[in-house]
């Protein structure tokens, strides 16, 4: 399995044993801790539109490991305001890098980008298409609490509730979840289901797939559920708006019904979808999910570099 | 009114022969003015017939161009637009070679992309689609969908190969 060089673009461009093989690798530099992996190994993190989490997660995972790190968080204090094209940006800064993060408004960036760069490209999200370390790491966190992800003991059963029509993390999860033993449950508001394409990948691996009633059949049935964001102008009448999103919202009352192992998950930022009160069960998942984005960024990174 | 004739061959003539050129047969009926778009250049004498009976389609379209064969990049544009197509070559009114269009894995910058978030729409770009094929394990193996489907490399969008615009060339 040759990692070295590769570019990481998007979830559907790993096999099985490879992803089982990022979440192996990560799982073994977690358990290493901090060190100088990465020493004198320069990442350049090219945010043409804002992020908090993938930004620092990223920069934090290479600078546990002694590598340096450079980039922009804002695309117009570059070139790019100026006309230049994203190919061109990319071939000048190649010539700088050894890994290029990189996310990206349009839909399709990062396989660009890495079509003319010499030096990997991770994609850090391409417009509404793919963020393929978020899935890794949400791979990665249902991995570390439920082993039977892996060793296929069990059908885990993973509820996706919210928009699951433009939310590319549920979309990316849902198809490597294809390569697994597990049932995915879905709940969404009448027009933001998860689209067809998502469904017949599901059919096509053999997963079974059911449409759940409502958040309190989801939360009763499953192993994990996978929260997302609605977001408001998905609605054009503000008052279905606010009578959805009350129906889409956990609280901690709620879980009195959940299997005492049910772990909720959120990409984050979450907003109004999960009550505080919930931070407070044992059932929130959320902030040590984000955490895991380290060591499999570290994971991704290294193998890339091919210095795992 | 009586019924018009209805074997294939004369239903051809009955838009009109040409004497040297090119035939496309069997256009599914609503791709029949884009297939025709796509083949009129300025000189061009091009003859439509537009909802013919079929046998193996109920309606189809045929487009005749005189005196020319058409471009390899015409015959990629035709994959997309009208898979199902049979391309037919006349020399002195007889059909001297009568193939179904080619269908390629992969179109390179025929097409643009009908994601208006694809990069492909705002960088200079070339667009590439891959042919969409079956869920299947064997998937090389499995029959191409029809209508025909492609995925943006890019963007990695599905469409039906109809929702696409033609580039300009």
């Amino acid at each position: 399995m040759r990692f070295a060089g590769r570019q990481v673009l998007s979830i559907a461009d790993f096999t099985r044993d490879e992803i089982v093989h990022v979440l192996t690798v990560a799982s073994q530099v977690e358990q290493r801790g901090r060190g100088a992996l990465f020493s004198g190994k320069l990442m350049a993190t090219l945010f043409f539109e804002p992020s908090t989490r993938t930004r620092l997660s990223f920069e934090a995972a290479m600078l546990h490991q002694g590598g340096q790190v450079m980039g922009f968080s804002d695309a117009a204090s570059t070139s790019t305001k100026k006309g230049e094209s994203l190919a061109d940006t990319i071939r000048m800064v190649e010539q700088y890098v050894d890994v290029i993060v990189m996310r990206h408004p349009r839909d399709g960036a990062a396989r660009l980008a890495a079509e003319v760069s010499r030096v990997p490209v991770i994609n850090g999200g391409d417009g509404a298409n793919q963020h393929p370390s978020q899935t890794f790491l949400d791979l990665y966190t249902i991995a570390k609490l439920f082993p039977a992800l892996l060793t296929g003991d069990r059908q885990l059963t993973v509820a996706f509730a919210g928009d699951l029509k433009y939310g590319r993390t549920v979309h990316s999860l849902v198809s490597a979840l294809c390569h697994f033993k597990v049932k995915i449950l879905l709940t969404a508001p009448a027009g933001l289901e998860l689209p067809q394409q998502y469904l017949d990948e599901c059919a096509a691996a053999g997963l079974p797939v059911e449409i759940a009633s409502g958040l309190p059949e989801a939360i009763a049935a499953s192993d994990v559920l996978y929260m997302t964001r609605l977001q408001e102008e998905r609605f054009p009448d503000p008052v279905e708006f606010d009578h959805i999103k009350a129906s889409y919202r956990v609280n901690a009352a709620m879980l009195r019904s959940a299997k005492p192992e049910l772990r909720i998950l959120h990409p984050l930022p979450r907003i109004n979808e999960i009550a505080t009160d919930v931070d407070f069960t044992p059932h929130a998942h959320y902030f040590p999910q984000a955490g895991n984005g380290i060591p499999v960024r570290q994971a991704l990174v290294g193998l890339v570099l091919g210095v795992l | 009114m009586t019924e018009p004739i209805t074997t294939s061959a004369s239903r051809v003539r009955q838009v009109e022969a040409i004497a040297n050129g090119t035939v496309i047969d069997h256009i599914p009926p609503a791709m029949t003015l884009k297939v025709a778009a796509l083949l009129t250049g300025t000189e061009d004498q091009v003859f439509i017939g537009a909802n013919l009976r079929s046998s193996r389609m109920g309606r189809k379209g045929v487009v005749k161009i005189s005196n020319r064969e058409i471009s390899p990049h015409e015959a990629s544009c035709l994959a997309l637009i009208a898979p199902t197509a049979t391309v037919c070559i006349i020399r002195d009114f007889s059909v001297v070679t009568k193939q179904p269009v080619p269908v390629p894995e992969r179109f390179d910058d025929v097409a643009r992309c009908a994601n208006p978030n694809c990069v492909t729409n705002h960088e200079r770009w070339p667009t590439r689609f891959v042919v969409v094929r079956g869920p299947s394990e064997a998937r090389s193996a499995a029959p191409i969908e029809v209508p025909l489907r492609v995925r943006c490399v890019y963007c990695e969008r599905g469409f039906a190969a109809g929702e696409l615009a033609l580039l300009d060339r």
